[in-house]
């Protein structure tokens, strides 16, 4: 009798499993750049993350670079998901959900130029030394290279 | 039923037997035969990898096709033959080392994921072979043997490629679709990083597209419906794991059409290689093996690289 219940058990079990390949669109993940131009993409498999690099155009001519130097106006947009595998191919990462959006700006201060940042996400408030964070987030984001495109 | 009736009837059914032992000793008699041509370059894997592909897809994939008995009646023969015909056309073990190392290493991830969406081995041949299922056990082993063959990285460094090589005309695949710089104003819909074959990619859509997903319309996607997909060769991971694009590989361009792809699914394929952009394929049949590969995103419209997330 007790194996049998849980003969059924087992089989209720494997009916109620969803089928990892009956997927439905996760639009809500997309971002809109808003007139933003894709910089470069890089991922990581420690952390399981996915990122994007957005800029404007003055960000877009110095991500080209190699120098340091940044121009008041320029705007860059670092998106990051989680990386999941992907369901539809053993071998494939892609981006999950939304985890962080993080922006630097570059604007015109009475002795140059002056870099601000800021981050929504859900990591927010974890980072303990917030000043001494961004700069370190500040110069990853400015020490990218743009990809090359066809 | 008077006894002239009877008659009748038994007249009819003897009739209705000698057609249909005739029609079975003729189907016999042209039984197709299917041939074991010499293995002139085989697959050498590890043993435990070779034992699972040697049981599980041999019979069709290689020169080394063993029938049973009942795969050599009519009409069962007749399927048998086909299968075993267009399989060794996809791919063949007994002749593996014709192809070149990274069409190999491809072809071994398209087996492991046609083995783990279940599409292969064929159900209908595992019905009448149930020695070939491949269990979850063998499934890691194939899993993990992939993965390790394909550690690879670009040297390629982005930024240090001073000039780009730049296509002379709009360069256009063989079925029409041609090369166009649009999408760098499209939406990205998904990026993705392959460690199956060492690439990192970015995924756009058009308007079409992005309103598709947002109103999970993709079953089937509408016409007009552009994917672009931009693939550069991955640098190895920096100090902190950061995976960066390095050498632009290739841009791949799916075009819905219903009715002018119709013959693949409603999708136009094109690809461009090198940033000379090349266009990938000789003849129109390319797109052929495009959609035998994205059968296995067919509850996602046939597009691998959306975002999505499990059905409830």
């Amino acid at each position: 009798m007790k194996s049998l219940i849980t003969f059924i058990l087992a089989i209720l079990a494997l009916t109620a499993c969803h089928d990892p390949r009956e997927l439905t669109p996760a639009p809500e993940t997309i971002f809109t750049e808003n007139g933003l131009h894709v910089i470069t993409s890089f991922h990581n498999n420690l952390t399981r993350t996915i990122s994007v690099l957005y800029g404007n155009d003055d960000a877009l001519a110095n991500a080209g670079k190699e120098r340091d130097a940044h121009t008041p106006g320029e705007v860059l947009k670092l998106i990051t998901w989680d990386l999941k595998q992907n369901p539809l191919w053993f071998g494939s990462n892609i981006n999950g959900r939304v985890q962080s959006v993080e922006t630097v700006t570059v604007s015109a201060g009475p002795s140059g130029p002056v870099i601000g940042y800021a981050k929504d996400g859900n990591s927010q408030k974890a980072s303990g030394n917030a000043v001494s964070g961004n700069a370190e987030r500040i110069s990853f984001i400015f020490a990218q290279r743009a990809s090359v495109f066809p | 039923m008077n006894a002239l009736e009877k008659h009748r009837y038994r007249n009819a059914a003897a009739i209705l037997a000698g057609i249909l032992f005739t029609s079975f000793v003729v189907l016999q008699a042209n039984s197709p035969q299917i041939g074991n041509p010499p293995v002139t370059s085989e697959f050498h894997g590890p043993e435990e990898v070779t034992r699972i592909l040697k049981r599980s897809c041999y019979d069709c994939h290689s020169n080394e096709t063993n029938l049973r008995w009942y795969d050599k009646v009519a009409p069962f023969s007749y399927k048998v033959a086909a299968d075993v015909e267009e399989a060794r056309k996809r791919f063949n073990f007994s002749e593996w080392d014709s192809i070149p190392k990274a069409d190999q290493e491809g072809k071994l991830w398209y087996i492991v994921n046609m083995i783990d969406a279940g599409r292969m081995p064929l159900p209908e041949y595992t019905a009448t072979h149930p020695s070939a299922r491949v269990t979850p056990e063998e499934l890691a082993i194939l899993k993990n043997y992939v993965t390790g063959i394909s550690q690879h990285y670009a040297a390629g460094d982005t930024a240090r490629i001073a000039e780009k090589a730049r296509a002379a005309s709009v360069p256009k695949s063989i079925n029409g679709i041609a090369y166009f710089d649009d999408y760098k104003n499209w939406k990205v819909i998904s990026t993705t990083g392959r460690p199956d074959n060492g690439t990192s990619r970015i995924i756009y859509g058009n308007d079409i597209a992005v309103k598709a997903l947002e109103e999970n319309k993709i079953l089937p996607w509408p016409d007009g419906a552009v994917v672009v997909k931009v693939v550069w060769n991955s640098q190895a991971p920096d100090a902190w794991g950061n995976v960066k694009p390095g050498n632009f590989n290739n841009i791949q361009i799916m075009v819905r059409d219903a009715k002018k792809f119709a013959g693949t699914e409603g999708w136009g394929f094109a690809r461009f290689n090198g940033l000379d952009l090349k266009p990938y394929g000789k003849t129109v049949s390319f797109a052929t093996s495009c959609i035998n590969c994205h059968q296995l995103a067919k509850g996602t419209g046939f597009v691998f690289d959306i975002p999505t997330r499990p059905q409830h």
